[in-house]
């Protein structure tokens, strides 16, 4: 077995970003029954929105910067060039949006949402906000990642022949 | 017997990170766009950093947190109702979300 820091990095981003979509589907569920005692729960699971979503950032950008640039090049040598130019670029952005919701859900959670109907309404909508974003940007990471596999095979391929 | 909309007003700190959050997020669709359409400014996000990506992420997060502050301690998001915030948020968040998509697409 060969696992290298690469696959490690890259899986751990891949792993918070769905832990962290997760808590915020988490956060939306029991937003959507607040009460006096769920109050904490709805708090913790803002938090851990906040830290999968900052350790998805880290981990991601670690491998972006430091990984990804001979994948890119084969993604874009492959029959998927727009795996990178519109999944990976639009990616790379709309991940800091979700990255930004992520940092505030705590902040709006601290707020009586059993009892404030606004507050309640911001918090359901910045989780909700949160899932889509980060929904997309796993479904545009698995674009990239067929990208780069079926450059690869393409290029076995031309070196079969 | 407490209703829910006996308190409908945010706290000062929901409001103000909830509007820089909208502003932030505007602001990263217009430097993703700035950065891909003139490229000495993404050379020189790089010399920032060390890559571009990373100081991108450092400007959305340093104007989420400065802006957030200001209008916490401003006080100055306490006129805008909370649903209208709530209203620009989730505009903020579609607009600079297809922003992204349609810029990397066609442009």
């Amino acid at each position: 077995m060969n696992i290298s820091t690469s696959d490690v990095v890259l899986l751990a981003h891949a792993g918070f970003g769905v832990m962290g979509c997760l808590a915020a589907l988490w956060v939306l569920v029991e937003a959507l029954n607040a009460r006096p005692g769920n109050a904490a729960r709805i708090r913790t699971a803002a938090l851990a929105t906040a830290v999968c979503m900052a350790g998805a950032w880290i981990c991601g950008g670690y491998w972006y910067v430091h990984f990804y640039p001979p994948e890119k090049a084969l993604i874009l040598k492959g029959p998927w060039p727009f795996a990178h130019n519109v999944f990976m670029e639009t990616k790379e952005h709309l991940f800091f949006v979700t990255g930004i919701l992520a940092l505030l859900l705590p902040i709006a959670a601290r707020e009586k949402l059993d009892s404030n109907a606004a507050a309640r309404k911001l918090v359901l909508s910045v989780a909700a906000l949160i899932v889509i974003t980060g929904l997309a940007v796993e479904g545009a990471g698995a674009v990239i990642n067929h990208g780069a596999k079926i450059a690869l095979a393409a290029q076995d391929a031309k070196g079969a022949r | 017997m407490t209703s829910a909309t006996d308190t409908p007003r945010l706290a000062a700190a929901t409001s103000g990170f909830a509007l820089a959050a909208a502003i932030t997020v505007l602001f990263n669709t217009a430097l993703a766009w700035a950065k891909d359409a003139y490229a000495p400014l993404n050379d020189f996000m790089k010399s920032i950093a060390g890559h571009h990506w990373t100081t991108h992420g450092l400007a959305d997060l340093f104007l989420f947190a400065a802006l957030g502050l200001f209008f916490t301690k401003s006080k100055s998001v306490e006129t805008i109702s909370a649903s209208r915030l709530t209203g620009i948020l989730i505009a903020a968040v579609v607009t600079a979300s297809l922003g992204l998509v349609l810029w990397f697409a066609f442009v």
